[in-house]
């Protein structure tokens, strides 16, 4: 197992692509050393897609019907 | 008027939202009718230009905590599980190395990620569910739901443990 604390501390900001450059580099040179860290980081990003796609509940017809009768006739 | 066919035509998106803050089809659908008449009334307070998605989330999200379903609160004494990769640790320790990303979908099912996520107190699930399907900023999400950056950070890092876990819980027992 990887030792360094540091993949861990930089994994979901790296995935919700919110570090910044040079922390995104250093994440990435990380990774390109670590295969610990390099499996873990695939699945993470497997997983946050399959989260995505697996809670897609599409919104009723009926529904997007009452909400445009909502609008305010000016 | 334009106002609101943008904003009918961002529904969807912000109905993906609204079904995992609240607990089920009707409520979240009770929700969006009271978002979009609120939104349709205060529509002059909307500033063009600036992202409207994340301002019909703010009516929603303000409506779904003034209705009062966010009694439960966050578990302050609950343990965190040891690490961000507890779900993929546990789940080799139960069927082996996951090598490729079929795995995932192989080891894990659709209703065990929509009931784990169920399962996650509001104050985190409203974060993970922003930033996760809602796909907004961390400063989109701290903005919609009125809370500091590095508490949305905070709450997501969390929330995303105690998701995890219960997946494990679910997959794993």
């Amino acid at each position: 197992m990887c030792g360094c604390g540091k993949c861990e501390e930089l994994l979901q900001p790296y995935l919700d692509r919110e570090l910044s450059v040079a922390e995104h580099a250093e994440a990435e040179a990380h990774l390109d050393d670590c295969s610990y860290c390099r499996r873990r980081y695939r699945f993470e990003e497997a997983l946050r897609r399959f989260v995505h796609s697996a809670a897609d509940e599409p919104m009723a017809p009926e529904l997007r019907e009452r909400l445009a009768a909502l609008r305010i006739a000016l | 008027m334009r106002f609101e066919e943008d904003a009918l035509a961002l529904s969807d998106q912000v109905y993906r939202v609204a079904r995992h803050l609240v607990g089920s089809r009707e409520e979240a659908e009770d929700l969006m009718q009271e978002t979009y008449a609120r939104a349709f009334r205060s529509w002059r307070s909307f500033t063009p230009g600036t992202n409207l998605r994340a301002w019909l989330l703010r009516i929603l999200t303000n409506l779904n905590i003034d209705r009062g379903r966010r009694l439960q609160r966050a578990p302050d004494l609950q343990p965190l599980e040891p690490n961000d990769y507890f779900l993929v640790d546990k789940l080799e320790e139960a069927g082996g190395p996951i090598t490729d990303e079929e795995r995932v979908d192989e080891r894990l099912s659709q209703d065990s990620i929509v009931s784990a996520l169920a399962s996650v107190p509001h104050d985190f699930r409203d974060v993970i569910v922003l930033v996760d399907l809602g796909d907004f900023s961390y400063a989109d999400a701290a903005q919609i739901l009125d809370i500091p950056i590095g508490t949305v950070m905070s709450r997501l890092h969390r929330g995303r443990r105690i998701l995890k876990a219960q997946l494990a819980e679910e997959a794993v027992g």
